[in-house]
């Protein structure tokens, strides 16, 4: 089973390696960037009129998290919560989970799973590539933040904490790894990788609308916990919140069920 | 000992639909098993049974003994499959290919081995360097025979082995097939092609709408045709009042008899002796024409 698993990540690696090398250059770059564009707002002393260039009902909306935004801190931690740099690497996840129905769908499983290869091998499979792809680009992206902060930022900056940059690539691995892991579990069920990544991406842009809805309406509110960008929560980290568990837990505990449901759809149906 | 393949009253639904109805049969060990019937009559569902990509809904199967879906992994490292189909990436290169195949098998692939496929199917090394996606149906089918060989199972499941490959390519196909016969493995193939199997296979087995309809040796489904024989003669002769019962009369004129017999000659032979015989022409069935009659009853039905 190890062994047959470590053949088929090797495999799927190599397949995935140009995309993941290309989005973690560009996600790389952007996180220097964004230290660089923090380091001339603060020469320019800029955060404070950027601020107060928002409408009122912005900032009521927004709450304190907005004052925490518009600070050294908020523009470098910005790559970790941007709706393209989220929407990239869910994308990346949902196409990893989606590999199952793929190889169902070219028949490459004829070949694969003729020979001695476990079926849960391609879950798993599955699963240690997304592993090593997303948290490979994740802590490159943290590396590209450390690297601008500690070689091209003035020391007078209040520059954020290591542990705040830890917290927030951990917040988005786990909302990453959540909807790749539901990803995988549609992917386990379908004869077509299309449909699975279809799927997954409707449920996840209905989920991110529930949860936006829900915190700007009130009548909407009790129905964002279940989206589960409701426990994604980079803003009250850079308020100087610590990293809650419980909602990281939500969060890697979904994914993990959706991993263990394609396991058993995988392992049961006709290919 | 355990038959190679042992299938026991396998079924297989899908909803409303039925593809297997109540299958049973046995290939022997070193056996070659053609495997008949037209498209959807079930053969491919047979084949993805015994590999355990297909549950069956009733019955059991069971390859060397081992159950297909109890044990299938000891079932699958001795198996070596040719899809229909081979779902080969594009993008990969045909060593690539091998070369992952191979580290997936249950038994080490003997480079000697493979380069001697690879040669006998003439599939230059400069072939296997470039991507899939450059390669031509005959070259593909090549390349799913070297990887269902190259590890040089026991049991060769071989799903239309012939489809794609020109006339040359198909001898060359037929003369690994004897190679393996005389190794003592086994091969269960489906085909199409009536004369391929009537030439390679020992036994067939064909299957109309889910249900195995015919279970014979080639000789033996010659037999159920019987041979065409043509007496002409010198000069003109008398029918006589009957012929022989297993003897069918196709045409019957006072210098030509067009008869055709199941069973021996002998009561032919002897009918004809000391008559002017002029020739003596006596055709062998071919299973074609034979299982056509078995397809048009499907078609029919």
């Amino acid at each position: 089973m190890i062994r047959a698993t470590l053949v088929l990540v090797r495999h799927s690696l190599t397949r995935v390696r140009v995309v993941a090398i290309a989005m973690a250059a560009v996600l790389v770059g952007f996180q220097f960037l964004l230290t660089q564009v923090a380091v001339v707002l603060d020469r320019n002393q800029a955060f404070g009129p950027l601020a107060t260039m928002l409408p009122d009902f912005m900032r009521e909306m927004a709450g304190p998290s907005m004052l925490a935004f518009m600070s050294f801190s908020g523009i470098v931690a910005l790559g970790f919560f941007h709706p393209i740099v989220l929407s990239s690497l869910l994308g990346l996840a949902i196409a990893i989970g989606t590999e199952p129905a793929g190889e169902v769908e070219t028949r490459f499983d004829d070949l694969t799973l003729t020979r001695p290869v476990p079926r849960a091998a391609v879950i798993a499979r599955t699963v240690v590539v997304m592993a090593i792809v997303v948290g490979g680009i994740l802590t490159l992206m943290a590396l590209g933040s450390w690297t601008g902060l500690t070689c091209c930022t003035p020391a007078t900056v209040q520059r954020p904490s290591i542990g705040l940059l830890r917290s927030l690539a951990l917040g988005l691995g786990a909302i990453v790894w959540c909807w790749g892991g539901l990803a995988l579990a549609a992917a386990s069920a379908v004869r077509r990788r299309a449909v699975a990544a279809g799927l997954t991406g409707i449920a996840a842009l209905v989920a991110y609308l529930v949860d936006y809805l829900g915190r700007v309406w009130d009548p909407l509110s009790h129905v964002s916990p279940l989206s589960p960008f409701h426990y994604f929560e980079p803003m009250t980290l850079i308020t100087g919140a610590p990293l809650n568990l419980t909602h990281l837990g939500i969060l890697f505990g979904t994914g993990l069920a959706g991993a263990i449901a394609a396991h058993v759809i995988f392992g049961r149906r006709d290919l | 000992m355990a038959p190679a393949i042992h299938l026991e009253h396998i079924g297989k639904r899908y909803g409303r639909l039925t593809a297997l109805r109540d299958v049973s049969l046995d290939v022997d060990t070193g056996e070659i098993f053609g495997f008949l019937g037209l498209n959807g009559a079930g053969k491919t569902t047979t084949i993805r049974i015994l590999l355990d990509l297909v549950r069956p809904t009733t019955g059991r199967a069971t390859v060397f003994g081992a159950d297909c879906q109890a044990r299938s992994l000891d079932v699958r490292a001795r198996v070596g499959y040719l899809p229909g189909e081979p779902g080969f990436y594009g993008d990969m290169t045909g060593e690539a290919t091998l070369d992952l195949l191979g580290r997936l098998g249950g038994s080490r692939v003997d480079p000697a081995w493979r380069r001697e496929l690879v040669d006998r199917l003439e599939l230059a090394a400069s072939d296997l360097r470039r991507r899939i996606r450059e390669y031509s149906t005959g070259m593909k089918r090549k390349l799913g025979i070297v990887q269902a060989f190259q590890a040089d199972p026991p049991l060769l499941v071989l799903d239309e082995p012939t489809e794609g490959l020109d006339p040359l390519m198909q001898e060359v196909f037929y003369e690994l097939v004897a190679e393996m016969r005389r190794r003592g493995r086994t091969i269960f193939m489906s085909s199409h092609v009536l004369p391929e199997v009537e030439r390679v296979c020992d036994r067939i087995g064909l299957l109309r709408d889910g249900e195995l309809v015919l279970l014979a040796t080639v000789q033996e489904v010659r037999g159920l045709a019987g041979r065409r024989i043509r007496v002409s003669f010198h000069a003109d002769v008398a029918a006589p009042p009957s012929f022989p019962p297993d003897c069918e009369v196709i045409g019957v004129q006072p210098r030509l008899w067009d008869l055709r017999v199941r069973g021996t000659m002998a009561p032919i032979v002897a009918l004809v002796t000391g008559l002017p015989v002029a020739d003596l022409d006596v055709q062998m069935p071919h299973l074609e024409e034979i299982l056509r009659t078995y397809y048009a009853v499907e078609r029919s039905s």
